[in-house]
């Protein structure tokens, strides 16, 4: 049997695609999604997360095709964006990006490493809330005050909600 | 071309999400008159849909997880609190009672508060009409600090009402749906809401920064603002009813912008960041309920006769008066002034004076002899008040 790394691109992202039960993919986005509308409610001030994204950056890795993580990111965004009341997009710009990143690395790397799964998701959750700050002020010319930490804070708590979600998603996919 | 568009399939999917999402964003945003670029209150009809798609998705589950919430919490509660429920009931019933009869009072202060108003054409609006709602869920990002409420305009909500809790202002009503309401907090960056200082009477607008905290912005220098010092709305923004309870002043800080300014954070009394159950001022045109005009005319019985005691005391004490000899008459001269006339049975008393003048004997009346009253004990052993003791011997 061939190794992973003598297989071509192709081959070893079709060894690589994960496949998730139809529900999964509907019900899992959703509620993060609800999730991310309540629980700031229970545990203000204590909200340093993005469930959202943490979902887009997980689908975007088991599949790694920057198509669908560009669909997925978008719509996870637009939607967070329609629950808020600010313009609707801006969230959808900086996740679009974030999920095709992560599908786009996700051909490269090693995806299965707990390790790089959590780096990843740290470096993309702080990109992500820096294209939300650069839309907002510079590219709209809104004023928004922002503070470097809470976003610090934020990327932290993606990565050890990732820490704890990914195994349970990965539990969730189909194996042959 | 082909060939292109498939090897950079991807990126070209990339470009086009992007792309329409930043023609989206820009007929969203408009610049005002000011120079100043802002998103329009008012959606447009396709962001409003949108909205309102996506609020159909997710409020039926935040729903069904607040109110699960709500249940386990309250079966819970519930059943500790009967075993004392007797006793809050009487206690309470009392309360009412009570409560009641000030209400009357102050229903009766609210309509000539009211006439006063109308008289120097300057009219505060009071609330008169409230509706109880639940917050269901948030916009969960600390940039748009919005929640939703389990009620929307099939309950009569409409945009730019007050929403309040038991401990204060929360919010104003932002966007209405169908069945829910995305209520804007005061603690929100967009957020405003006039203000005035319970003691200095200062005025100012309230906005929230970008740690959630309120604060009272563009407020010239004044050393009399201390921490701990009440606000209240002060209901010029045609949104909050006037002299509702904002919170108290935590602290004072320079503007960073103007030297000559301070921003006062304010610790709101509502729990922004805890809310369940909450207030929405849906009314607030003067209108009296049955059970209010019920009140208020047991109030006016109750009162009425206190008011009818309080006229016949104050009867008897005018005949009186008019029988009783005045010390001052308006209008006879100071020399005919009863006080100094000598026929009177009934002088006024003078204090005795000193036996020696000392240093705190008024000059010109030590050496004169005192003019002691009829029936006036000239003994100074006896007066109410001996002279100061002389210093030399």
């Amino acid at each position: 049997m061939p190794s992973m790394s003598m297989l071509g691109p192709d081959t070893r992202r079709q060894l690589e695609i994960r496949h998730y039960p139809l529900l999964v993919y509907v019900l899992v986005p959703l509620a993060s999604l609800v999730l991310q509308a309540w629980l700031p409610r229970v545990v203000s001030p204590y909200d340093f997360f993005d469930l959202p994204l943490v979902v887009t950056v997980y689908f975007a890795l088991g599949r790694p095709s920057p198509v669908q993580g560009t669909v997925m990111g978008a719509a996870m965004g637009l939607f967070e964006d329609a629950l808020s009341h600010h313009a609707i997009g801006i969230n959808g710009i900086a996740k679009t990006t974030a999920g095709f990143l992560a599908a786009s690395l996700g051909i490269r790397i090693d995806v299965e490493n707990q390790t790089i799964r959590l780096v990843l998701i740290f470096v993309l959750s702080l990109l992500s809330s820096s294209l939300f700050v650069f839309i907002y002020r510079f590219l709209l010319g809104l004023d928004l005050e922002w503070r470097w930490q809470t976003e610090l804070f934020r990327a932290v708590g993606n990565s050890l909600i990732a820490l704890v979600l990914f195994p349970l998603l990965d539990r969730l996919q189909i194996r042959d | 071309m082909e060939s292109f568009f498939t090897r950079y399939r991807s990126l070209v999917v990339l470009l086009a999400f992007l792309m329409v999402q930043i023609m989206g964003l820009a007929v969203q945003v408009r610049r005002t008159p000011g120079g100043h670029r802002t998103i329009d209150s008012a959606d447009p009809a396709a962001v409003r849909l949108i909205r309102l798609w996506a609020e159909s998705l997710v409020s039926p589950s935040e729903k069904l997880v607040q109110y699960s919430k709500l249940g386990v919490a309250g079966l819970w509660q519930n059943y500790i609190d009967l075993r004392h429920v007797r006793q809050q009931n009487k206690d309470l019933e009392q309360t009412i009672d009570r409560l009641r009869l000030e209400q009357a009072s102050l229903l009766e202060d609210a309509r000539q508060g009211e006439r006063l108003q109308a008289l120097l054409d300057f009219q505060h609006r009071y609330i008169y009409s409230t509706l109880a709602a639940q917050a269901i869920g948030s916009s969960g990002s600390d940039q748009s600090r919005v929640f939703y409420l389990d009620k929307g305009s099939n309950y009569g909500l409409q945009p730019d009402m007050a929403v309040i809790s038991a401990d204060g202002i929360v919010g104003k009503v932002r966007d209405v749906f169908p069945r829910t309401a995305q209520v804007l907090l005061i603690n929100d960056q967009t957020s405003g809401a006039g203000v005035i200082l319970e003691t200095t009477r200062i005025r100012g607008i309230l906005t929230g920064n970008a740690s959630g905290q309120l604060e009272i912005v563009g407020i010239l220098k004044d050393e009399r603002i201390k921490p701990g010092e009440k606000v209240f709305t002060a209901g010029g923004d045609l949104v909050f009813p006037r002299g509702l309870p904002v919170g108290q002043v935590e602290k004072v800080v320079p503007d960073p912008d103007r030297d000559a300014f301070i921003d006062i954070i304010v610790k709101p009394y509502a729990h922004l960041d805890r809310l369940d159950e909450v207030l929405v001022i849906t009314d607030t045109q003067p209108r009296f309920s049955p059970q209010d005009e019920q009140d208020l005319a047991t109030s006016e019985a109750v009162k009425g006769a206190e008011a009818d005691a309080i006229k016949e005391q104050l009867k008897a004490s005018q005949i009186n008066a008019e029988h009783l000899p005045g010390l001052i008459d308006p209008s006879l001269p100071p020399e005919q002034q009863p006080l100094l006339d000598s026929s009177n049975p009934n002088p006024v008393a003078h204090p005795p004076q000193p036996l020696h003048p000392d240093r705190f004997t008024p000059l010109e009346q030590a050496p004169s002899e005192p003019s002691a009253p009829a029936g006036q004990n000239k003994n100074p052993q006896q007066s109410p008040k001996p002279a100061a003791p002389q210093r030399n011997p």
